[in-house]
């Protein structure tokens, strides 16, 4: 009983000890207004300014990072770095974490599919002004395709790293196996099927493999690249309604769906999942479509040689979706102008070359950066196709303007994989995506107009 | 000179009981500030933001019922979502039970080498979530996975599993078995509890195994699978991890269960109000099911009289 009994003394030292604590585990906490290194008023290359940055790089390009970071510094004392690398899929939903807890970091990586209601929510503040005053900063020299992705309300507020569109990759090994001239510059999708037909042999190797396993996708890249040279859209401009109703567009999709089901051409989705490379990457596949970013991988991984043709023309011409990533300063930034500065110099033309393009990590947002791409030994021998793509025929691939860009590219999904595996029709599947589809981009506008 | 003398000093004004209660809201009390601060607020702020359009970060305004009608009433997800999440649960639920007390009860036995076989078991259970799906993403795979593997062993052509629309809910339900170590280790431990002298005196009035099992260890050990079958019912209602990692709702609808979809919701489409609401219907569902199970529990559980 004696070491149940509390002297009044013993109370107050404990009700002292509990109440310090309370107050430690506060003070534990961040301020929210602190400044990390001299305020807002101090100038970057005088006194300390710590830039902290949300990135999605692997572990295998943190050093290229690193290594541009460490020249920055040099030229810029006084500026130190802090990162937070995370995955690109937990990217996307660890910003708005952040967001909601006030604690985003200087500059973080924006996909171009999430600019648009980052912006709409204020995570990332405009760059316009910084851009304006600042002429030495050539923004006219990004491909339009790729500023258009962060521009919100006429201001343009992420800028843009990297940009490219989809064109014909292809097995050089399998085509040469098969007799097999290889893709060119005057192919129609007729062309393409004949030597899909040609490529498939017994039941693990297809002609044509998809854009990474997928054969039919109404994605930001994918959507215009696969219903566009038919003359389908899949949005209108303003991305309050879906298109893909028209014959066109449903020509094209049960043209894709034919590839599977009909021609037997390209892998039922089971059988290309049980390839956990993916058959195009393990080499089983004759041709895929092949982003500009997805090149790295197959440098990295693929066995045989490959290189890049043209997107083949179809009934309509010639159409591709091309699609990007960026950078953007937020809005809890304690050193916008630090970050500015330090973004004039990363996605210059010389930052861009020494990050994306002699990297080999490939497709710089500006075309003057290009070239450095394409001269390194990390593009292959025809990568100049995808400069020609876009300046020729890709166009930004939708969504990007609207708030519910997510929620309308799951619903695609959801019933075009169905198409794949054979379990709905491609008429079925154009329905379900209608109905579903437009009521929830309806919303969206209204959302975006306060309604 | 005092601090030995203190504590055994009398006090007035305070009883001993008083002292007591002290001591017990001292102890509780940082508990308590962390559960109404980290665990408490948000469960009623989420209640709040149930009734507004809140996209987790701005724009919120007060929209009463809407998202609760929008998702009774128009909202086809929701209820594709409700609906595989009852079949994954009922599935899961009777395969994870029985399996887990038929484990139990083969672990119960006195034979060499079973404090071994009941660590062996248990080891799943500690497995980090996401690994584990991914473990399990290479056993369904269709042509080099092991599940097809085994199948094949016994003439029957495997399915594709997570490609296939109508495999893929089952191979989560069939993965849901791997963790069933945790409840193996109650159930062991209800069975062992058991008295002895009641398998004895069914055996001196004749009793068959199975009569020993049906009328002797279920009814004994019933409060014990009534915790489980609550407890498991509330766990599967909330699968997350092996939906995220192995097959993201698909194919189509095929494994969109109801958690995702307030995952999906809350941090993909940035809508926060309408996944407050999908939470507290969850709320309401998983407290009606647990009401009618506990409902139901008169009819079967049995309780020995603590005054015999």
């Amino acid at each position: 009983m004696e070491t149940h009994r509390l002297s009044r003394r013993r109370f107050l030292q404990l009700a002292g000890a509990g109440t310090a604590s309370v107050v430690l585990l506060a003070a534990c906490q961040a301020p929210a207004a602190a400044p990390a290194g001299g305020g807002e008023a101090a100038a970057p290359s005088q006194t300390e300014t710590t830039l902290t940055f949300g990135h999605h790089w692997e572990a295998a390009f943190r050093p290229r990072q690193e290594e541009f970071d460490k020249k920055y510094a040099e030229t810029h004392p006084g500026v130190k770095f802090e990162y937070t690398y995370n995955t690109w899929a937990e990217h996307n939903q660890i910003v708005p974490t952040w967001a909601a807890a006030g604690t985003l970091p200087d500059i973080i990586y924006v996909h171009g599919r999430y600019a648009f209601p980052w912006n709409h929510e204020g995570i990332v503040v405009s760059t316009q002004d910084f851009i304006d005053s600042d002429p030495e900063f050539d923004v006219k020299g990004i491909w339009e395709e790729a500023l258009r992705l962060y521009r919100y309300n006429g201001k343009q507020h992420g800028i843009p790293y990297d940009h490219g569109p989809i064109i014909l990759g292809y097995n050089k090994d399998l085509f040469d196996a098969a007799g097999l001239e290889y893709p060119n510059e005057d192919w129609t999708w007729d062309d393409f099927l004949e030597a899909a037909k040609a490529l498939t042999v017994g039941e693990n190797q297809w002609g044509y493999g998809g854009y990474y396993n997928t054969i039919l996708e109404l994605g930001n890249e994918t959507g215009i690249s696969f219903v566009g040279p038919w003359g389908g859209e899949v949005y209108n401009e303003e991305e309050t309604k879906l298109l893909i109703d028209s014959d066109a567009a449903r020509a094209a999709m049960q043209w894709w769906a034919d590839l599977i089901h009909v021609h037997k051409v390209a892998p039922l989705p089971a059988q290309a999942q049980a390839i956990p490379a993916g058959p195009w990457v393990a080499g089983m596949t004759g041709m895929f479509a092949l982003a500009s970013w997805g090149t790295p991988t197959l440098i990295e991984q693929a066995s045989f040689a490959w290189d890049v043709a043209p997107w083949p023309k179809g009934p309509a011409g010639r159409k591709a979706g091309s699609f990007g990533s960026g950078f953007g300063i937020t809005r809890d930034s304690k050193h916008p102008e630090a970050a500015w500065q330090y973004m004039r110099e990363y996605l210059s033309k010389e930052g861009m070359e020494f990050m994306w393009g002699s990297s080999g990590r490939g497709s710089p947002a500006r075309q003057a950066a290009y070239e450095s791409w394409l001269n390194s030994p990390g593009a292959p021998a025809n990568a100049r196709y995808y400069m020609d793509a876009l300046e020729n025929y890709a166009v930004t691939g939708h969504p990007y303007h609207t708030l519910a860009g997510g929620e309308i590219l799951d619903i695609c999904n959801r019933n075009t994989q169905l198409v794949q595996s054979g379990d709905m029709t491609v008429d079925e599947c154009i329905a379900n995506i209608i109905a579903e589809g437009n009521p929830v981009l309806e919303d969206a506008a209204k959302r975006l107009q306060g309604g | 000179m005092s601090a030995t003398t203190a504590p055994t000093r009398p006090r007035k004004g305070f009883s001993l009981r008083q002292r007591e209660e002290i001591d017990f809201y001292l102890f509780i009390g940082l508990w308590l500030i962390g559960f109404i601060l980290f665990t408490g607020g948000p469960i009623l702020a989420s209640l709040a933001f149930s009734f507004t359009n809140w996209t987790g970060l701005t724009t919120q305004e007060w929209v009463g019922l809407e998202n609760y009608r929008q998702l009774l009433f128009d909202d086809k997800l929701f209820w594709i979502a409700t609906r595989n999440t009852f079949f994954y649960s009922l599935g899961s639920v009777i395969l994870g039970t029985l399996g887990a007390l038929f484990v139990a009860i083969l672990l119960n036995q006195k034979l060499p080498g079973t404090t071994l076989m009941r660590v062996l078991y248990y080891i799943p259970s500690i497995a980090s979530g996401v690994a584990v799906s991914i473990l399990w993403i290479w056993l369904f795979n269709p042509q080099v996975g092991l599940v097809n593997y085994l199948l094949s062993l016994v003439g029957i052509p495997g399915p594709p599993w997570l490609a296939s629309q109508q495999w893929a809910l089952p191979a989560l339900i069939i993965k849901s078995t791997w963790a069933i170590g945790a409840n193996m280790i109650i159930l062991l431990a209800g069975l062992q509890a058991v008295p002895t002298s009641l398998y004895e005196a069914a055996k001196i009035d004749g009793a068959h195994p199975w009569d020993e099992f049906f009328n002797v260890t279920i009814p004994m050990i019933s409060p014990v699978l009534f915790y489980v079958l609550v407890i498991s019912t509330i766990a599967s209602f909330q699968i997350l991890t092996d939906v995220l990692v192995m097959t993201q709702g698909g194919p189509g609808t095929a494994t969109l269960v109801y958690v995702y979809y307030i995952y999906q919701n809350a941090f993909q489409y940035l809508k926060m109000g309408y996944a407050s609401a999908l939470a507290w219907i969850l709320f309401a569902i998983i407290l009606a099911l647990t009401l009618l199970q506990l409902w139901g529990s008169k009819k079967w559980v049995y309780y020995e009289d603590p005054g015999t």
